[in-house]
């Protein structure tokens, strides 16, 4: 006993000293990111001063900031993004579990899985907005219209990664897993699923950012009364260009924010599990 | 420990099958005792090739009196019988079909002709953990530590948690891989990963264990110790253990009897019972000469015959640079 516990001591000050490195660097990102996003503004602002573009079809940086307080200032911020969010999980929640399924029953039955793999490969690519007009004929103009174009972009992502991820899972570890008795649901359960995680979360990510792209097309195109999209649509109604812009840097930033704090966190975890991440110099 | 050999039992009830023969483990350490755990007999397993014209061309199915199918043979009407307890080692060239008759009794391989019966029963109606197969490569999973590894097969066989971990922690004492129970696959060592591939197998009571050049990759300092504690892990649990390998002195220091299979007969070449008692010394003189003794009888193996008969038929090799094996039959 006094040896594990003194294995987990070691772990956790590994873990410790690995954290630390990790924020020295990202002292020095941060930097980096600051630098960078300075040279933007200024760029920025020397084409508004140079009135390359008139005025009303681009604001300053500080107009855009004002935009950006006043949004925040009467909840639009907020509620918007609220409402985006909502549809974002649910359809994007919808998309991975039918994905999942589906990738699981192409591994089962072998014959459908080979023709549902190349048109999954094909519609996978089909533009989010081209769903559009079948959705709004489908199901209507409003939010199950929506989820429709979200999940229709990005369950395609999830069922080819699934299948994949299954079929390229080496044969030893099934063999082995067989050989200890595991058939059937457990075999699923406790080796396909596990071993295919890595190929899957590529898939996840991939359909996540598909989704995110959809979302906010349809929210225009069908004219989401709340949300991001509809702000945007507002914005361009009343020729409000620095209320555009500050939704658009809104969207960006959350894009980017789901990466860094969901997606990468996952990998990460996969990858150290795995030692994937022993190759690469820190 | 006694609570944990029982538990043991209550794995092995679980794994029964259809067979009546009872419970197989037992307390007695007589290894000269007649029950016999694995009977071969006359397994065959021939791998059909394409249809060879002077160009490779695709097999033909019609039943042209000019073509030919290329039949390699990689087991010919092989017997063998293990008696429970045995530490046998099958040692021979790459080719021999040593690792196709270990996953023909591991149940991966299953297109083969002949009967076998395991602890009396036909190998169809024994549970595959009877007879877990370790791999050159571990085949742990990397998802899992070294515990959830080992924890493995009691999960799937839905045994309570506080048992199992009763199990495994005492499986990872007789590896010696204490200190690392929470460690990641990819943390460990060659030998490490091969002492979890045992604790792995040895957790569920397999009446057979089948290792197919387990110690193959490793260095051979690693490869002395796995070897001792092999050894003291077939003393303490009594198991059948079925071990191939290609390195002869291996062969000949582990086993109680080493069975030298040949690619040129498909089959077993020459048996050498080695009756030495254990803890052995690696060079002892009898090992020493009986390694000598395969290796002669090896080169013989490898003397290509231009010709031989078997069955009436009479094969000419009159392409030497073709494997081992590989014999067209002379057209009449």
């Amino acid at each position: 006993m006094q040896k594990i516990q003194d294995n987990n001591q070691l772990r956790s000050s590994l873990k410790e000293a690995k954290s630390n490195g990790k924020k020295r660097i990202s002292l020095h990102d941060l930097a980096n990111i600051t630098l960078f996003i300075a040279v933007f503004i200024g760029i920025w602002q020397l084409v508004y001063v140079l009135h390359i573009w008139p005025e009303v079809s681009l604001p300053s940086p500080v107009k855009v900031g004002e935009s950006f307080v006043d949004m925040l200032e009467n909840l639009t911020l907020i509620t918007s993004i609220g409402m985006t969010m909502y549809r974002l999980v649910i359809g994007f929640g919808i998309s991975i579990v039918i994905g999942v399924v589906v990738g699981l029953s192409m591994v089962k039955f072998p014959g459908f899985g080979k023709t549902m793999s190349s048109f999954a490969v094909g519609l996978q690519s089909f533009p989010s907005v081209a769903w559009v007009p079948f959705a709004i004929l489908l199901i209507g103009l409003n939010d199950a219209g929506i989820l429709f174009v979200v999940i229709m972009s990005s369950v395609f992502s999830v069922i080819i990664s699934t299948y994949s991820g299954i079929q390229n899972i080496s044969p030893l570890y099934i063999r082995a897993a067989k050989n200890m008795g595991a058939k059937g649901i457990s075999l699923f359960r406790f080796v396909m699923i596990p071993a295919s995680t890595p190929s899957m979360l590529v898939g996840i990510k991939q359909a996540w950012s598909f989704a995110w792209h959809a979302l906010i097309g349809a929210e225009i195109l069908i004219a989401a009364s709340i949300g991001l999209g509809h702000v945007l649509l507002v914005g361009r109604e009343f020729q409000l260009m620095d209320q555009v812009i500050a939704s658009m840097i809104t969207i960006f930033a959350i894009g980017l924010l789901f990466d860094r704090v969901l997606f990468s966190k996952l990998e990460e975890r996969v990858r150290e599990r795995w030692g994937l991440d022993q190759g690469i110099e820190r | 420990m006694s609570s944990v050999n029982s538990v043991g039992e209550e794995v092995a009830r679980k794994n029964e099958g259809g067979t009546d023969m009872g419970t197989t483990v037992s307390t007695s350490t007589n290894r000269n005792s007649e029950i016999e755990m694995v009977m071969l007999e006359n397994i065959s397993k021939v791998y059909y090739g394409n249809k060879i014209n002077g160009n490779n061309s695709k097999v033909n199915s019609s039943r042209n009196s000019s073509t030919v199918l290329l039949e390699h043979i990689v087991l010919d009407n092989l017997n063998l019988r293990i008696t429970k307890g045995e530490f046998v080692t099958i040692v021979g060239p790459s080719g021999c079909g040593k690792s196709t008759l270990l996953n023909i009794l591991a149940g991966i391989d299953t297109s083969y002709t002949g009967r076998i019966l395991i602890d009396g029963a036909p190998i169809e109606k024994s549970p595959d953990t009877d007879r877990i197969i370790i791999f050159q490569e571990g085949a742990l999973f990397p998802w899992l530590t070294v515990y959830e590894n080992i924890d493995f097969g009691l999960k799937i066989a839905k045994i309570s948690k506080e048992k199992r971990r009763e199990i495994v922690m005492h499986y990872i004492d007789m590896v010696q891989l204490t200190c690392f129970a929470h460690a990641f696959v990819h943390q460990l060592s060659g030998g490490m990963k091969q002492r979890v591939a045992i604790a792995r197998a040895l957790v569920l009571n397999p009446k057979i264990l089948l290792m197919d050049e387990p110690f193959a990759a490793l260095d051979v300092q690693t490869r002395r110790m796995l070897y001792d504690q092999l050894v003291r892990i077939h003393e303490k649990t009594n198991k059948t253990i079925i071990f191939v390998t290609h390195n002869i002195n291996e062969a000949v220091a582990l086993g109680d009897r080493a069975i030298v299979m040949s690619a040129k007969i498909a089959g077993i070449k020459k048996e050498f019972i080695i009756d030495l008692p254990r803890p052995r010394q690696l060079d002892h003189p009898l090992i020493n000469s009986i390694t000598s003794a395969i290796i002669e009888e090896s080169k013989e193996m490898y003397i290509s015959d231009s010709s031989f008969t078997r069955n009436n038929i009479n094969y000419r090799d009159d392409r030497p640079e073709l494997e081992l094996g590989s014999l067209r039959p002379q057209l009449a």
